[in-house]
C-alpha cells in the first residue's frame, strides 16, 4: 500500500500544471461550499441564539389573560415557578417583560417598546459579553440604567433617541395601557444610547425589569412569561417544553367563600358552548334561561344552598373569601338570577368572566371541591394550550384561542424551534440552494477529472503493460488511480477549506451599519456573520472527495481491466 | 370613539340623600344611563392628533340596552367606509369590507384606529367601578364650586377595581340636575391624561343625552376629539339589526 502511495503522489507531480488546474477549481468550489454553508448557519445562529433566544428563550412559557396579547401575566407566579424548577437540562428561567407605549421626547413623539431587562450581578460574563455585542451602548453605560436613585433609567437605541430628540440624562415621558387596561403616564431617565444592526430592535427601550414589572401594574406575587435558556437547545428543547408541559397541568379554580356569614364555594361555569349546553341539561334549565341568568353579576344556586346561605330568588348579596396574598377578604357582588331544585356542585356557580375577574384579582387563600361529576363543567385555574411543533400550528392555536374568547389564563409551553420553525425551514432552502449550485459546479469540475484520467490513462498506457508484465496486480493498477485522485481532490479540499476561510475572514473585514435595512439584522457588530462549524466543513470535504472517488471509479477499472500485452502493444 | 359607549346617553337624575355626598350622584348617573329603549343615532368623530391633521369618522349607531348589544356601521372616511362593529352580549365582532370577514375584537384592540379599546364599550355601572376618592382628613373630596357661571359639584373618584381606563377621576356636576359637564382623568402616577367636557345636552324620553362632548389628550398636547351626536331615535330596534348579515348589508 505504501508503494502505491507512493506512485500515485509520484504520479500526481508528474503532471504539475494540469492536476494544478484541476485542483484549483476543485479548491474554488470546496471554498464556496464552506462559506456559502457558514453563511447559512451564520443566518440561523442569528435568529435562533441571537434574536429568538433574547424574545422567547429557547423555551417558552407564555402566560396570557382573557385574550389579551399584551397581557402577559400569571397571578400565582410561586406556583409557575415551582414548574420550571428542578426541569433537567434549564439553565435559567427569566421573566420576559415587554409592553408598546406612546413616547414624548423634547417635542416629537413615537411609539417605543420597553422591555424589562435582567441587570442584575447575577448576570455570567458569556451573558454581559453577549450582551454588549448584541447591545452596544455608545453613550452612557449599562451601570447607569442600574441607578436606583435615577427615575426610571432606561437605555435607548440611537434611531429612537435622535426620533425622540433626547440624549443622555433627558426625560421621556411615556403613555400606556397597564396590565389591566388602566391609562397610565411614567417619565423614564435616558442612562445610555445603544446601537443595534437589527431595525427590528430599535423601537426597544431597556428598563431594569423590576421597574418595568411595577411600571406595568404586576403585584409583587405575580409573574410575567418565562424565558427558559437550556445548557443543549437544540437536543433538550422539545423535552423540557414537554415536561414543563406536563407539570403546569391546571387544578379546579375554586373559592372557600363566605355569604351572609354562612360558608359555601364559589364556582365559574365555562363559557364554551357545549358545557354550557351539557350544564343546561343537567339543571333542566333552557339554554335561553341559563344564558340569561348568568349575564353579568347573576349567579345559580340549588335551592339547598340558597336556604343555607340565606338568599332568595332575585337578592343581591355579596361572597367574601381570604386572600391567599394579602390581608383582609376578596369581595364580589352577586345577583341570586336562578335557584335550582337539582343537585348542584355544592355551592355558588358563577359565568367565568365574572369569576375569574375576582379570582384572579384576589386569589383565594382555601379552594373547595365540588361534588362528584361536576368538575368537567366548571372552570379551572388556567387554561393550558396544548403543544404543537410548527408554526403553523402555533398560530392557528392562538387564532382559535381570539375566536373561543377565553375569560381566564391560558399557558402555553414551546420552543423557540417550533414557534420559529420557518427560520429552520429557510436554512434548510439556503443549504439546498447552496449545495444545488456547488453541485452543478462540481459535475463541471468533476467532467475535468474524468477527462484528465482519461487523458493520463492513456498517455500511461505502456506504463500500465509494463508494471502489469513485471507483476503489479489489476487491482493495484485500479488503486494508484484512485489514490492520485483521492489524494489529489483531498489536496484540493484543504486548499479550499484554507480559501472559504480566508474569504470568510475577509468578508468579515468591512464594518456596515445600515440603519433602516432590515438586512443588518444578519450582521454581527456591524460585520457579516458566518458559523463555521466541523461537521459543516468535513461535510463539505466528504460530499466532494466521495463525488471525485465514485467518479473515478470507472476509468480507474477500465485501466486496471487492459491486458498488458494489448498495454505494451499501444502507440500514440 | 372614546367614551361614546359609556357617554353617549348620558343623563342625569334627581340627587339621593345618603351618608356620602358623591354616590347618590353616582347612583343617578347609573340610573338615567341605562335607556328605557332602544335608540339610533348619527355620530361624528372629529379627531385632531398633532402633526397628522384631522380625521373625521361619521358613524350609524344602534343601541339596545337590554342585552347590551350594539351596532356600529362607518359611512366616513371613504377608507373606513363599510366597517364596522357588532356588540351582541358578550361577543364582539369588527367586520372588514374589504375582505368581507367578521373578526372578533378583543377587549383591548384599538377600534377603527382611533385611541378607543374593545373594553370602552362594556357598560359597567359607574358605582361599581369607582368609589368616593377621600382626603387627608378621611372625607369626601367634595366641594361647591362654579365652572364658568353654572354652579356645580366638584369630586373626586378612585377606582375600585384595576381594569378602568383611569384609576382617578374628577367629576363637575350641576349641582341643580347632576348633569356631568366636566371629567378629569388622572392615571395611577397622578398624571393627568385627559379632560372631557360636555358641552351640550337634548332631552330624550325624559333624559338628557350629551349630543356634544369634547375629549382633550393631555399628555399629547394638539390631540383632541370631537364627538358630535345627531338625529338620535328613541323606540324599540328589530332584532335583525343586531346580526351579522343586517351589518353586512348595510356595508353594501
Amino acid at each position: 500500500m505504501e508503494l502505491l502511495i507512493r506512485l500515485s503522489l509520484r504520479n500526481l507531480l508528474r503532471q504539475k500544471r494540469r492536476n494544478l488546474l484541476l485542483g484549483s477549481a476543485m479548491a474554488i468550489g470546496v471554498a464556496i461550499l464552506v462559506t456559502a454553508g457558514s453563511f447559512s448557519a451564520g443566518i440561523s445562529d442569528i435568529m435562533f441564539n441571537r434574536i429568538m433566544r433574547y424574545v422567547t428563550g429557547h423555551v417558552s412559557v407564555r402566560f396570557n389573560e382573557r385574550g389579551g396579547v399584551m397581557r402577559e401575566i400569571f397571578r400565582d407566579g410561586e406556583r409557575a415557578r415551582a414548574a420550571l424548577q428542578g426541569v433537567p437540562g434549564v439553565e435559567k428561567a427569566e421573566e420576559g417583560v415587554g409592553y408598546f407605549m406612546r413616547a414624548i421626547g423634547n417635542g416629537k413623539s413615537d411609539n417605543i417598546i420597553l422591555v424589562g431587562a435582567n441587570m442584575s450581578a447575577e448576570l455570567s460574563d458569556k451573558e454581559r459579553r453577549e450582551i454588549e455585542e448584541s447591545f452596544r451602548v455608545v453613550e452612557g453605560s449599562w451601570e447607569g440604567a442600574r441607578d436606583s436613585k435615577a427615575e426610571n433609567p432606561i437605555i435607548i437605541s440611537a434611531e429612537k433617541a435622535r426620533y425622540l430628540n433626547v440624549t443622555l440624562g433627558d426625560t421621556v415621558r411615556v403613555r400606556f395601557r397597564d396590565m389591566f387596561g388602566q391609562d397610565q403616564a411614567a417619565r423614564l431617565t435616558v442612562a445610555g444610547v445603544m446601537r443595534n444592526d437589527n431595525i427590528f430592535m430599535q423601537p426597544v427601550v431597556f428598563l431594569e425589569r423590576e421597574r418595568a414589572k411595577a411600571l406595568l401594574g404586576y403585584r409583587p406575587w405575580e409573574t410575567a412569561s418565562f424565558s427558559l435558556t437550556l445548557s443543549d437547545p437544540k437536543r433538550g428543547a422539545r423535552a423540557v417544553a414537554d415536561a414543563i408541559h406536563a407539570r403546569l397541568k391546571p387544578g379546579l379554580a375554586s373559592m372557600e367563600a363566605s355569604v351572609n356569614g354562612r360558608k359555601t364555594a364559589l364556582f365559574g361555569v365555562k363559557s364554551d358552548a357545549a358545557s354550557r349546553e351539557a350544564l343546561a341539561a343537567r339543571l333542566k334549565l333552557s339554554p335561553a334561561v341559563l344564558e340569561a341568568a348568568l349575564r353579568r353579576d347573576g349567579a345559580l344556586l340549588d335551592a339547598r344552598t340558597a336556604r343555607a346561605l340565606g338568599v332568595r330568588q332575585g337578592e343581591e348579596f355579596r361572597a367574601s373569601w381570604a386572600r391567599k396574598f394579602e390581608p383582609g377578604l376578596g369581595e364580589t357582588r352577586l345577583k341570586a338570577a336562578a335557584i335550582f331544585s337539582g343537585e348542584g356542585p355544592g355551592g355558588v356557580l358563577v359565568n367565568d368572566g365574572k369569576f375569574y375577574a375576582a379570582y384572579y384579582r384576589d386569589l383565594p387563600a382555601a379552594g373547595a371541591a365540588p361534588a362528584p361529576g361536576w368538575e368537567a363543567l366548571l372552570a379551572p385555574e388556567w387554561t393550558l394550550l396544548p403543544r404543537t411543533y410548527t408554526t403553523d400550528d402555533y398560530k392557528k392555536k392562538y387564532q382559535e384561542i381570539a375566536r373561543s374568547r377565553g375569560k381566564g389564563t391560558t399557558a402555553d409551553v414551546s420552543t423557540m424551534y417550533e414557534t420559529a420553525s420557518d427560520i429552520l425551514k429557510l436554512e434548510g432552502v439556503l443549504n439546498l440552494i447552496t449545495l444545488s449550485a456547488v453541485l452543478v459546479l462540481f459535475f463541471i469540475i468533476l467532467l475535468g477529472v474524468v477527462n484528465t484520467l482519461r487523458m493520463t490513462i492513456r498517455e500511461r498506457t505502456k506504463e500500465i503493460g509494463t508494471v502489469r508484465a513485471i507483476g503489479m496486480r489489476a487491482e493495484d493498477v485500479r488503486n494508484t488511480f484512485l489514490l492520485e485522485t483521492f489524494f489529489l481532490t483531498l489536496f484540493s479540499s484543504a486548499a479550499g477549506v484554507a480559501l472559504g476561510f480566508l474569504a470568510m475572514s475577509l468578508i468579515s473585514v468591512p464594518e456596515f451599519h445600515p440603519q433602516d435595512n432590515p438586512l443588518g439584522m444578519l450582521l454581527v457588530n456591524g460585520r457579516v456573520y458566518f458559523l463555521t462549524t466541523f461537521w459543516n466543513t468535513a461535510g463539505s470535504v466528504l460530499l466532494i472527495m466521495g463525488i471525485a472517488l465514485a467518479t473515478a471509479w470507472f476509468p480507474a477499472r477500465r485501466a486496471a481491466a487492459m491486458s498488458p500485452a494489448q498495454a505494451l502493444r499501444h502507440y500514440d | 370613539m372614546l367614551k361614546l359607549a359609556t357617554l353617549l346617553l348620558l343623563c342625569c337624575g334627581p340627587a339621593l340623600a345618603a351618608d356620602s355626598r358623591v354616590t347618590p350622584i353616582l347612583k343617578a348617573i347609573d340610573y338615567n344611563y341605562r335607556l328605557k329603549s332602544d335608540v339610533r343615532a348619527d355620530v361624528t368623530m372629529t379627531q385632531q392628533k398633532a402633526g397628522q391633521g384631522t380625521k373625521i369618522i361619521d358613524m350609524a349607531y344602534y343601541r339596545r340596552d337590554a342585552d347590551d348589544a350594539f351596532l356600529i356601521a362607518i359611512r366616513a372616511p371613504e377608507n373606513e367606509k363599510g366597517n364596522g362593529y357588532l356588540r351582541v352580549g358578550d361577543n364582539f365582532w369588527m367586520y372588514r369590507k374589504n375582505t368581507r370577514t367578521f373578526q372578533h375584537v378583543n377587549r383591548d384592540e384599538s377600534i377603527a384606529g382611533t385611541d378607543a379599546r374593545g373594553d370602552d364599550f362594556e357598560t359597567r355601572k359607574l358605582e361599581e367601578l369607582y368609589a368616593p376618592a377621600l382626603g387627608t382628613d378621611g372625607k369626601e373630596v367634595f366641594a361647591e364650586e362654579t365652572l364658568g357661571k353654572v354652579p356645580v359639584y366638584r369630586f373626586e373618584l378612585k377606582a375600585k377595581v384595576s381594569d378602568v381606563d383611569y384609576p382617578r377621576q374628577i367629576y363637575w356636576t350641576r349641582r341643580d340636575n347632576n348633569l356631568l359637564l366636566k371629567q378629569e382623568s388622572y392615571s395611577g402616577s397622578g398624571t393627568l391624561m385627559q379632560t372631557a367636557y360636555f358641552l351640550k345636552f337634548t332631552e330624550v324620553e325624559g333624559r338628557f343625552v350629551p349630543v356634544k362632548q369634547l375629549f382633550i389628550d393631555e399628555f399629547e398636547k394638539g390631540n383632541r376629539t370631537i364627538v358630535e351626536i345627531s338625529a338620535i331615535v328613541p323606540g324599540k330596534l328589530a332584532d335583525s339589526i343586531f346580526t351579522k348579515p343586517y351589518l353586512e348589508n348595510l356595508s353594501k
